[in-house]
């Protein structure tokens, strides 16, 4: 071997993981509040919103919560950007045509049809997926919540012709996209990342920000190949 | 002799029918039939006695009892401007529009600013049976608490379902041409949400319609009649409220690209939900898949 192969890898640094804590917080409470104003008729809203201080509370906090997602959010690109600037960017994120073709691989690999899973890279297009939901999910649930917590100020820039469905548009994309966040996190993520057998009960990554060698090798051969080269690769089989 | 025994069994009768004739003043005379009684006439003895009127005499109110069972007790006289009153509640076909009269006795202010109201002005000067009278909306006079109960028909969030007995009702809203879904829209809004959720700054039906002298909302003098007005009314919890942000609610049904919207976003949200069960569900299989038949097979 002529490249020293380490036992783990840095995957996430500190502030990623930070970035990563202030997200999941802040979307569990925003998720918890919000919940029970979407479904203020079903039966037990009115408890659990007791449980967050009542109406006006749990508001504030929902508020709160959300400028501070939004920020860890503005964050989360200047991080990329001095990422950039100290030429670390690596752009292994960006959704690629191959991730189109890696979809295809991985059901005919679910159905028996392929009998190796995709060559996944860094991230495969599930974590793309995940990644850039969030992108989509500050977009639409961002701005509108934005929209919804300063109504009258917002109020001047909509012209005259939408006024009169404007906030139920605001107000459905911030609800069913809460509602569509909510759910994919819920499945998605949480058995990923929780309820695999391989993680359970929790991938540590989170914390540690490292990944193993073999799982680096499994789940991301591509990256594996890239860092340690597809020699070193071959030799080990 | 025998006469005389007729008359005297008559005589104790009476007596043992009905009270002493100046104890008819007192609740609990009425209240000893009246509590028991089933139907309409009933009264509920505890509930009334707890109610803000659970100190006054029927006779207050019900102040000529009428028909045969009531013979022998003493009302009070109703002065003139009741029987006026009386007579302008007509059209509304009330059982004892004497004691709904009443009330204006000791409400003459909330008398005089009901009888601005587009309620009042339907049934006294349009002679329409619909709207509502005192009754209507406070219900019975006999159970009424103060307003901050859960109990009270007007009490914050109650008030919508009370406002909704009417103007829910297809023939009303097509009747006087009231947005069809004024309570559902209203229901589903911010407002309605945080006021279900006990958001005591909340906004219900009165607090931006008004309430005893409410007007048609097309009507410059309504709270909500015109654009200045709305400023100011939404203004109260929305300091600086704009022509723009006032626009924003009508009651009115969803428009068409809103709906589609919220269409859109609905089926976006079931296509993903799909889509990740399904991939979910695969990647367990294949898990299971490869822990019973391919053992070490691929780390």
């Amino acid at each position: 071997m002529e490249k020293n192969i380490p036992q783990e890898i840095e995957r996430f640094d500190i502030s990623a993981r930070i970035q990563h804590i202030i997200m999941f917080v802040t979307f569990l409470i925003l998720s918890f509040t919000g919940w029970g104003l979407k479904y203020a008729y079903a039966q037990p809203s009115s408890a659990w919103i007791k449980v967050w201080g009542g109406a006006k509370m749990a508001g504030i906090i929902h508020r709160v919560a959300g400028i501070t997602m939004l920020l860890d959010f503005i964050y989360h690109q200047f991080y990329l950007l001095n990422l950039w600037r100290k030429k670390d960017l690596r752009l292994t994120i960006i959704p690629m045509p191959k991730d189109v073709l890696d979809l295809v691989h991985n059901f005919l690999y679910f159905f028996g049809l392929r009998k190796d899973p995709p060559y996944f890279g860094k991230f495969s297009y599930l974590q793309k997926f995940d990644y850039w939901a969030v992108y989509w999910g500050m977009f639409i649930i961002g701005t509108s919540g934005f929209f919804l917590a300063f109504p009258v100020t917002v109020s001047v820039l909509f012209p005259n012709f939408t006024l009169g469905w404007i906030w139920d548009v605001v107000f459905t994309m911030h609800s069913d996209e809460a509602l569509l966040a909510i759910v994919f996190i819920l499945i998605i993520h949480f058995y990923n990342e929780h309820l695999r057998s391989e993680h359970f009960p929790m991938n540590w990554l989170w914390l540690t920000g490292k990944m193993s060698i073999d799982t680096l090798k499994h789940h991301h051969p591509a990256e594996y190949d890239y860092l340690y080269g597809k020699e070193s690769e071959r030799r080990k089989k | 002799m025998r006469i005389g025994l007729s008359a005297l069994l008559l005589l104790l009768f009476t007596f043992l029918q009905v009270p002493a004739a100046d104890a008819a003043t007192d609740a609990a005379t009425c209240l000893s039939c009246h509590s028991t009684m089933e139907g309409a006439v009933n009264v509920n003895q505890e509930k009334y006695s707890k109610s803000v009127h659970g100190s006054f005499d029927c006779v207050t109110c019900h102040m000529t009892p009428k028909g045969d069972q009531h013979q022998g007790l003493t009302g009070t006289t109703p002065d003139r401007s009741v029987k006026e009153i009386a007579a302008k509640l007509a059209p509304k076909g009330l059982k004892d529009p004497i004691a709904m009269a009443a009330c204006v006795g000791c409400h003459p202010d909330i008398y005089k600013a009901y009888l601005d109201s587009i309620h009042a002005k339907n049934i006294i000067v349009m002679k329409s049976s619909d709207g509502p009278v005192c009754t209507s909306c406070h219900g019975s006079p006999h159970y009424i608490v103060a307003r901050p109960s859960m109990e009270s028909k007007v009490y914050l969030f109650n008030i919508v379902t009370t406002c909704g007995a009417c103007h829910e009702e297809k023939s009303m809203t097509e009747k006087y041409g009231f947005s069809p879904l004024v309570m559902e829209r209203y229901l589903e809004s911010f407002h309605g949400r945080k006021l279900k959720l006990g958001h005591a700054g909340a906004p219900s039906c009165a607090s931006c319609h008004g309430a005893h002298d409410i007007m048609d909302v097309k009507d410059p003098k309504s709270p909500v009649g015109t654009v200045e007005a709305k400023k100011k009314t939404c203004g109260k919890c929305h300091p600086g409220a704009t022509d723009k942000f006032v626009a924003a609610i009508t009651h009115q049904p969803m428009h068409p690209i809103a709906h589609w919207t919220e269409i859109g976003l609905i089926v976006l949200t079931v296509s993903v939900f799909i889509f990740i069960i399904t991939h979910v569900l695969l990647d367990i299989f294949s898990d299971i898949r490869n822990r019973l038949f391919r053992k070490g097979g691929n780390h």
